[in-house]
């Protein structure tokens, strides 16, 4: 924060004291100046996004704007198109601060004020621990193999935590499995649009994109707008997907991050080597240094602009093409979307995709559901228990003993055992009556991360690569946006986005 | 090629109707599958040639922004012949292609997508006799020295 203080010292290090340059960010310990690996070619799509695109893939995109379309008419999309730019502009400045500095944004919070930082630890426990998404995708898989989703669920579980736990480096498998599941919903999802859709329904979802200001008076009831808040809050990744995101970007090596060891399985834990204690960063005064950056950046921005962007955007429009194919066939899908539960409104759109062409058609749709699920499970757990162990390491005293990996596997299993006796024992989406909170807690979330980026980046980054006016405006709304969206709903209505 | 084959097979795969007797349900699925096979080898052959760059959005969507359409095409003849013994165009065949063009802005990337993933398993395999796997896996290898690079780079952190 103070570009005058490179040249002071890191206490703890007497050997380098002398010649150690630093960056001083925050209250916490200096970061030490290393070098910028360099960034690799930008044209092979093959990179920590993934994640991202497998958690913002989620029900928000197959289920709750094409309701919302079914509803309202494609116009109400350009709702949706506002969410998705402002996640992408998001996400490029989340990596701005991890691409930097190694650390996670967990970690930039703590740098402000460390109390933020806890907010967002409690607040990933109490949104995050219950297996909503699993469910929802078990609940699919019935649907099309009549095993019961609570044995789906429970065997997914059980999976997912042997898997990670045996794996030797979690990340790179990860990202190669994700990276077929995803490929495997964007090329199937696209050839069943254009099996069922036509031009008539692809002009009107499109079209509905730019429709800006359209704003029925039904969707400003206290029935529909927390839904309408929510959907806006869901296009894209919700909740703190986006802050987790910085973790994958450390872990796949990406800028700063190179500098970061990888967090391993269990089973090669002892391989593992040390976990520094915070972040490092570049000489921003070298223009070799600051040449890499760019070619960082220029990577960074070709995956949230033709990955992240792109393929959210054309996944809920292959979504939204389908669910208006579903409604001509079936004029009745609206009716019940309206008036049903999910799983409802769910059997509804996939009986109309049936109609609009075959029965594989209403299968697949439960497929593609069932395969979000999946996707969005495996990146959860693995984001969370990430998170919570990247918090825990750096700043529950005592836990430095442990080992990251270690706190991974703890975190990882304890979701699962609390995610078995849930689906065994209680509702699988948590009470119902906490169900506002988090939904609250969720939305908050994103309209604190945005203070806490315009706080990390415009603090804590050297001038030369802090966020221009323009960017700095667009996470400003963002916060307005999400913040002022969520309390209007609040006081306006009194129930907390749906 | 394989990866072209593998994507058509996919999308062949989720094309077949159960709905019908099986023989149709595999004829109508090859009807979408083949086309798809062959432009996804097409594709292949374009940028083993060089004429294409790989792993780069714009000249794959430029690809399949015509062939997706034809193959949608050739699918819905093959379906109708299947059905009344007579093969024949869709209604308003214009539409039918403009509508197929804008949807395969999806499958282009799909497509790029699943090439790059499967393909990075496939090419270090074949890179003694194909030149094009020779040149991505020269392009990976450059990458690789970039991780190698900021492996070294690590190293002196280790005592932190």
């Amino acid at each position: 924060m103070d570009v005058t203080s490179k040249t002071s010292e890191v206490p703890e290090e007497p050997a380098a004291a002398v010649t150690e340059k630093v960056w001083k960010a925050g209250r916490l310990e200096p970061m030490p100046i290393r070098k910028l690996p360099d960034a690799p070619p930008s044209l092979h799509i093959l990179g920590p996004t993934v994640f991202l695109v497998a958690l913002g893939v989620g029900m928000g995109e197959s289920y709750m704007w094409p309701r919302l379309v079914l509803v309202f008419g494609p116009d109400i999309r350009w709702l949706f198109m506002v969410g998705v730019t402002l996640q992408a502009f998001v996400l490029l400045e989340m990596a701005r601060y991890a691409m930097a500095t190694g650390e996670s944004i967990f970690f930039g919070a703590a740098r402000i004020f460390k109390p933020l930082m806890w907010f967002f630890y409690a607040a990933a426990i109490l949104i995050y621990m219950w297996p909503g998404h699993l469910s929802a995708g078990a609940a699919a898989f019935e649907e099309i193999s009549g095993i019961p989703w609570q044995v789906t669920a429970c065997v997914a579980l059980v999976f997912v935590g042997v898997l990670f736990s045996l794996l030797s480096v979690i990340y790179n498998f990860l990202e190669k499995l994700l990276g077929l599941l995803i490929g495997l919903l964007v090329v199937g999802t696209s050839v069943i649009a254009a099996l069922v859709g036509n031009w008539d329904d692809l002009g009107r979802t499109l079209s509905g994109m730019f429709a800006i200001g359209y704003f029925p008076d039904k969707a400003m009831t206290s029935a529909w707008f927390p839904i309408v808040v929510g959907s806006i809050a869901f296009a894209g990744p919700s909740g703190m997907q986006q802050m987790w995101y910085t973790l994958q970007l450390r872990d796949s090596g990406a800028g700063m991050g190179a500098h970061i060891p990888k967090i391993r399985g269990l089973r090669t834990e002892g391989e593992a080597e040390s976990m520094p204690s915070r972040g490092f960063m570049f000489d921003t005064e070298d223009p070799a240094e600051m040449a890499k950056w760019k070619g960082w950046r220029k990577w960074v921005t070709f995956d949230a602009l033709l990955l992240f962007w792109g393929i959210t955007m054309l996944v809920t429009i292959s979504f939204t093409v389908l669910a208006m194919s579903a409604a001509r066939e079936n004029p009745n899908v609206a009716s019940l979307i309206e008036g049903g539960d999910r799983s409802a409104a769910l059997k509804a759109m996939s009986d109309a995709f049936a109609s609009a062409g075959s029965p594989i058609l209403g299968t697949l749709f439960f497929a593609f559901i069932a395969l979000i699920g999946l996707n969005a499970t495996l990146g959860l757990f693995d984001s969370f228990s990430r998170g919570q162990a990247d918090m825990t390491y750096y700043f529950v005293p005592g836990a430095k003993r442990f080992s990251m990996s270690r706190l991974y596997a703890g975190f990882l299993w304890g979701v699962i055992l609390f995610g078995i006796l849930i689906l065994l024992f209680g509702p699988a989406d948590g009470p119902a009556g906490i169900l506002d909170i988090l939904a609250f807690l969720s939305t908050f979330a994103m309209g604190a991360y945005c203070i806490v980026l315009l706080l990390t980046n415009n603090l804590l980054l050297p001038k030369k690569i802090r966020p221009g006016p323009v960017r700095n405006v667009i996470i400003g709304f963002g916060a307005v946006f999400y913040l002022g969206m969520l309390f209007y709903c609040l006081i306006r209505f009194g129930v907390a986005v749906g | 090629m394989l990866v072209g084959a593998a994507a058509g097979l996919i999308a062949g795969g989720l094309g077949a109707f159960v709905g019908q007797p099986i023989g149709w349900a595999v004829v109508t699925g090859l009807g979408l599958a083949v086309p798809l096979m062959v432009f996804g080898a097409g594709y292949a052959v374009l940028v083993a040639l060089g004429k294409v760059p790989a792993g780069v959005f714009a000249p794959a969507a430029v690809y399949w922004v015509i062939a997706f359409p034809l193959a949608l095409l050739m699918h819905a003849a093959v379906t109708a012949w299947v059905i009344t013994g007579t093969p024949s165009l869709p209604p308003e065949p214009w539409k039918f292609l403009a509508f197929r063009a804008l949807v395969s802005m999806g499958f282009a990337i799909g497509f790029l997508w699943m090439h790059e993933q499967i393909g990075r398993f496939w090419w270090p395999r074949i890179i003694g006799h194909n030149p094009y796997a020779r040149r991505v896996v020269e392009q990976y290898t450059h990458l690789a020295a970039a991780l190698q690079s900021r492996k070294a780079a690590r190293k002196p952190t280790r005592s932190l």
